[in-house]
């Protein structure tokens, strides 16, 4: 590989790692996602508790609002629920299946 | 990193002195500095949400140990269910993935007027913020005659590593018949169920090899955390094996034997095969030099921010903290972690403040195809971090819905373990 190449190479892995970083520091999402991670991968490996990237904004929002509406069938992930709001759900959907892309 | 001698120090005057102490703003563009004193659940935590939410923030995270096992699964272990190996986690993908600077000492002494970590091999780190995640200590003279060389004798194996593969051994080599013995501290204590777990497990270890083994669990209360949960398993899947005596049978543990491998109570004096002998806690030692503990023996702070009520700009994380409903336990520690290293963030870079969520999910074992879960909720009311949403499973829960729950508990340890580990 010719030197120029590879530093080209080398900075953009440099922008995607800081955008990422700000990203993540700035958003809300993002902040509430870090509750997520602590039982779910986010980089989509896993086993024994369901993956929660690649299922789409929509489906992610309508499972968190039926996990606040009843206890059944996780108590877990209705005791998260309940202390979220509308608007909380709806940007961790969003930050979570962003990272599903 | 250079150390100054005195002669040095003095020929720096004026100017030159002023420079030297104001390193990073004279350079301008220099990084908020922030380090992390145990590379723990908490700790490990801090340091990779600090890396990842601001790139504008150098992390350092002092950790003696090359790697962290982790006590919570080590039940597992304990009952011939998991290999040792599966406990242990290395700190390379929070150096290389993250960037974070890991430094293998130990800090011997904090310095919060001076900003300051003195580490073992003499040298010295300068903060701007300082998150010290420190763990337990175990309280001295707690327990008459419980010391360390009764330790490897009667082991704790509270801390995970080479106790835990000792009282492995002991109940490997302990003969069909034999009696274990487990002492429950009083509170607080790290992992309120893990001495019952622990108890549940290892009964069904025996079960499978030692079927005439016996276990008493001497308690320094009179209930704990789950109990009919607990009872009805014991019940159900070791029949007459396990005996709980509470504190007000006994008149509580007051003295160990190492010699004669007995613990002594108030009323009797219990000779066991294999003892694991959990002494009483505090806040780990490097707090109690530093000023951050209060008389209670653990660290008041902040239930937003996590710093320290006793010295500003250093926060806490984990199972030195007290202040409200919070248990000691891993979820804790990482959840208060995730809050804590957004509050410095916020403060270091100027980023936006969110409300912060924190909650304790626990998976404990009764059996190893029969595991239940709790969830709790935290929110700062008045100072301090009160319980505002809690679910446990119930007894009379079906045995499909206990057998996914330890299904799900081995998925959890999975993805929890990447969390803070990377």
């Amino acid at each position: 590989m010719r030197p120029v190449a590879r530093s080209a190479i080398a900075t953009g892995l440099v922008l995607l790692v800081s955008q990422s970083g700000a990203a993540a520091g700035a958003d809300q999402g993002a902040q509430l996602a870090a509750t997520c991670a602590s039982c779910h991968r986010l980089d989509g490996g896993g086993t024994g508790i369901p993956s929660i990237i690649r299922l789409g904004e929509e489906r992610l929002t309508n499972a968190l609002l039926a996990y606040r509406a009843s206890e059944s069938p996780n108590h877990i992930m209705h005791a998260i629920a309940l202390s979220l709001s509308d608007e909380e759900i709806a940007s961790v959907a969003r930050y979570v299946a962003a990272q599903g892309k | 990193m250079k150390f100054w001698t005195r002669r040095e120090f003095g020929r720096l005057t004026g100017a030159a002195l002023l420079t030297a102490l104001n390193q990073p703003k004279a350079r301008g563009q220099a990084k908020a500095r922030v380090v992390v004193i145990g590379g723990g659940i908490g700790g490990a935590t801090v340091a990779r949400y600090l890396a990842v939410s601001a790139t504008a923030i150098e992390v350092t995270l002092v950790e003696p140990r090359q790697s962290y096992t982790t006590c919570f699964f080590s039940n597992l272990y304990l009952a011939g269910l998991r290999p040792f190996k599966s406990l242990s986690h290395g700190y390379e993908a929070l150096a290389k993935q993250y960037g974070i600077t890991v430094i293998h000492e130990s800090a011997e002494a904090i310095h919060p007027a001076a900003k300051t970590v003195a580490l073992n091999n003499g040298s010295k780190l300068s903060y701007d913020r300082l998150v010290v995640a420190p763990g337990i200590a175990f309280r001295d003279r707690a327990l008459r005659g419980y010391d360390e060389a009764a330790m490897e004798i009667m082991p704790h194996a509270w801390n995970a590593g080479p106790q835990t593969s000792l009282l492995r051994q002991q109940l490997e080599s302990m003969e069909d018949g034999g009696l274990f013995v487990i002492v429950v501290p009083p509170n607080p204590f790290r992992c309120p169920p893990a001495p019952y777990e622990r108890a549940s497990l290892i009964a069904s270890y025996f079960q499978r090899s030692k079927p005439k083994a016996k276990i008493l669990i001497l308690d320094s209360k009179d209930s704990f955390n789950a109990q009919d949960l607990f009872q009805d398993a014991w019940n159900r899947h070791y029949p007459g094996m396990i005996e709980w005596l509470p504190a007000q049978f006994t008149g509580g543990v007051t003295a160990i034997d190492a010699k004669t491998r007995s613990v002594i109570t108030e009323g009797a004096t219990f000779k066991a095969a294999v003892a694991n002998v959990i002494p009483a806690q505090m806040a780990g030692r490097l707090v109690q030099q530093a000023g951050l503990a209060n008389q209670s023996g653990w660290c008041p702070v902040d239930p937003v921010t996590f710093e320290s009520a006793l010295q500003p700009g250093v926060h806490l994380v984990g199972d030195a903290i007290i202040g409200g409903d919070m248990p000691k336990s891993a979820f804790c520690a990482n959840s208060q972690a995730k809050a804590c290293a957004f509050a410095i963030a916020a403060d270091l870079t100027g980023s936006a403040r969110f409300p912060a969520h924190l909650f304790n999910t626990c998976y404990t074992y009764l059996a190893p195809d029969d595991a239940f879960s709790n969830a709790i909720s935290f929110k700062p009311v008045d100072g301090k971090l009160k319980s505002v949403i809690s679910f446990v499973s119930k007894v009379e829960e079906s045995s499909e819905v206990r057998r996914q729950a330890a299904r799900a508990a081995e998925g959890w340890y999975d993805a929890f373990t990447h969390d803070v580990f990377g």
